[in-house]
């Protein structure tokens, strides 16, 4: 469990976090959204102690992270910024890591095994590509066993395979019962893994949902239909709050209502349907439509300033 | 959680923090650069200038300072080690892992303090050990000759690497402050090289005191046999560089403490 309660941060008479509260529970992937520049990052560092904050608290386990006689083993984290030093071995940085912990050297070859870099184990981190990098600091988030993990923009840079490796890494990791927090300035990349979302813009918080909900109540959630009867089935749709357009003659996209009561009312008047697709494709602009207020304003701020 | 229970003994020490930075000091191949260059040169300079001494007397320096000349370079090599171990960590990202791992920041710190100190002592008392009997077998006869046996010679053996030592920690406290390397060396070779030779220009007595506490003129009260006019003794002299050490962690650790890493 890790909570943030009234998290600000000052820079100078810049605030990059402002009043942030939230809960990231165990047991399910939680995105932490938000355009670039939002303050996701630095979120994580005052959650991990890394930056003090300017006022407010956050707290792992129930106290701050520094107070824990083993904070490896209460989260392990990957930062958005490289943290390693490129002329040790991967071995060697974990094993350095393990030391501090009094972590056997089995679980260093565990998390290296876990995360494919075995046989690169001895190479040094200097001549590893993103991708390496990417798996060098999750295995260092992994080597105390934690029972949260926090991931700063995982995917980004990843090659296909890589993205889809910590997906399902992701997935499993919550299933084990962790707690993940994982963060994106992608909103399609978190609808795939995420049920929860803690969505934030200008560093205040815009939304703490469910993806379900998200996608329920942005709006943009349609439906394709094709007919041969679709003047037939219009009247029958007709309500208020649908929203039915014709793309083509025999195919509608319906807005405000789901397939299961378009697929019924056709059923229940004999109206053959052809194809009845759901489609969710939509969500970044429901995610650009809530965090467009926090981006405009900071465009015409800079604007002001220049 | 379950893993809590399954990893009872796990948990931060400051043995185990110890445990990690001897680990990290010895897998960069920096540092075995920096000690096999710092101990050749000592002992290369040792060597060659007392094959090369025609026996004038010239200068009237201290025999043990005469052969260990080179400690010029071990100070600057060592310092930059210690530079290395802390503002290295911030130049490359390492600090991030660091202060996650160890949180509470200090006990990284004094760990670091401690390696490094213990390393550069160890390898500079080898050093001068091994260059002070090479060296002499060339200076029997001339004014330099000297024995390990002679007063105050084992005393300024041991005493020079004791120094060393304290100014690779002076230098490490810097790089903690400082976070750059580049900066941190600049503020180093300007506080133990520069700063003493441009005060020494000022006219008063009471600039002539400090400066003889300054760093190298302390290094060198302690490492000469005998002490020389117008230089402190040994004893003040290594408190001189034990004050400047902790100075400089009491910076670093201020540093450490309040801002973000």
């Amino acid at each position: 469990m890790i909570t943030a309660q009234d998290l600000t941060k000052r820079y100078g008479d810049r605030t990059v976090v402002t009043d942030l509260s939230f809960t990231v529970r165990p047991g399910t992937v939680t995105g932490f959204l938000g355009p670039n520049g939002a303050g996701k990052s630095t979120t994580l560092r005052m959650i991990l102690g890394l930056d003090a904050p300017t006022r407010g608290h956050a707290t792992v386990g129930g106290r701050s992270y520094a107070a824990h006689p083993a904070p490896l083993t209460e989260v392990g984290a990957l930062l958005e910024a490289r943290s390693v030093h490129p002329g040790r071995t991967a071995h060697h940085h974990l094993r350095a890591l393990a030391h501090t912990h009094g972590i056997p050297r089995s679980r260093v070859e565990h998390v290296l095994a876990l995360t494919g870099l075995t046989d690169v184990a001895h190479r040094r981190v200097k001549g590893f590509s993103l991708g390496m990098g990417q798996r060098l600091g999750i295995a260092a988030a992994l080597l105390g066993d934690p029972a949260a993990v926090i991931l700063d923009e995982p995917v980004n840079g990843l090659d296909p395979e890589g993205v889809l490796w910590i997906r399902t890494l992701l997935k499993s990791l919550a299933a084990e019962g962790r707690t993940v927090l994982v963060s994106s300035h992608l909103m399609s990349e978190m609808a795939l893994t995420a049920e929860h979302l803690v969505i934030i813009g200008r560093g205040r918080l815009l939304a703490d949902t469910t993806v379900t909900d998200f996608v329920r109540h942005s709006g943009t959630g349609t439906v394709k239909v094709v007919t041969p009867d679709a003047t037939d089935l219009v009247r029958h749709l007709t309500a208020p709050g649908v929203d039915i357009t014709a793309d083509a003659p025999g195919s509608l996209t319906v807005r405000g209502t789901d397939a299961e009561h378009i697929g019924r009312t056709a059923a229940a008047h004999g109206i053959p349907l052809f194809e009845l697709t759901p489609s969710t494709a939509s969500l970044e602009e429901a995610f650009m439509d809530l965090t467009r207020d926090a981006v405009e304003y900071t465009a015409a701020l800079e604007g002001a300033a220049a | 959680m379950s893993t809590a229970t399954a990893t009872p003994a796990y948990r931060v020490t400051p043995a185990r923090v110890l445990r990690s930075e001897w680990h990290k000091l010895w897998t960069l191949r920096s540092t075995w650069v920096t000690l096999v260059l710092t101990g050749a040169l000592t002992l290369a300079m040792g060597v060659g200038i007392s094959a090369a001494y025609d026996g004038s007397g010239e200068g009237g320096l201290d025999t043990v300072v005469f052969v260990l000349l080179g400690t010029q370079f071990a100070a600057l090599n060592l310092a930059v080690l210690g530079i290395l171990a802390t503002a290295g960590e911030y130049s490359t990202g390492q600090i991030r892992a660091t202060m996650t791992a160890v949180p509470r920041r200090l006990p990284v710190l004094w760990a670091k303090a401690a390696v490094l100190a213990a390393v550069a002592f160890t390898l500079s008392l080898w050093t001068n050990l091994l260059t002070f009997p090479l060296a002499q077998s060339f200076l029997a006869g001339t004014d330099q000759s000297a024995a390990l046996g002679d007063p105050g010679v084992l005393r300024g053996l041991v005493g020079n690497a004791a120094g060393l030592a304290l100014l690779a920690v002076t230098a490490l406290g810097i790089g903690a402050v400082a976070r750059s390397v580049p900066l941190a060396t600049g503020a180093y070779i300007g506080l133990v090289m520069i700063l003493p030779e441009v005060l020494r220009m000022l006219p008063h007595a009471v600039v002539d005191d400090a400066v003889r506490h300054f760093p190298a003129k302390a290094l060198e009260s302690l490492t000469a046999a005998q002490a020389g006019p117008g230089t402190t003794s040994p004893g003040t002299a290594l408190l001189a560089l034990t004050l400047w050490a902790a100075a400089s962690l009491a910076a670093a650790a201020t540093t450490l403490r309040r801002r973000d890493v």
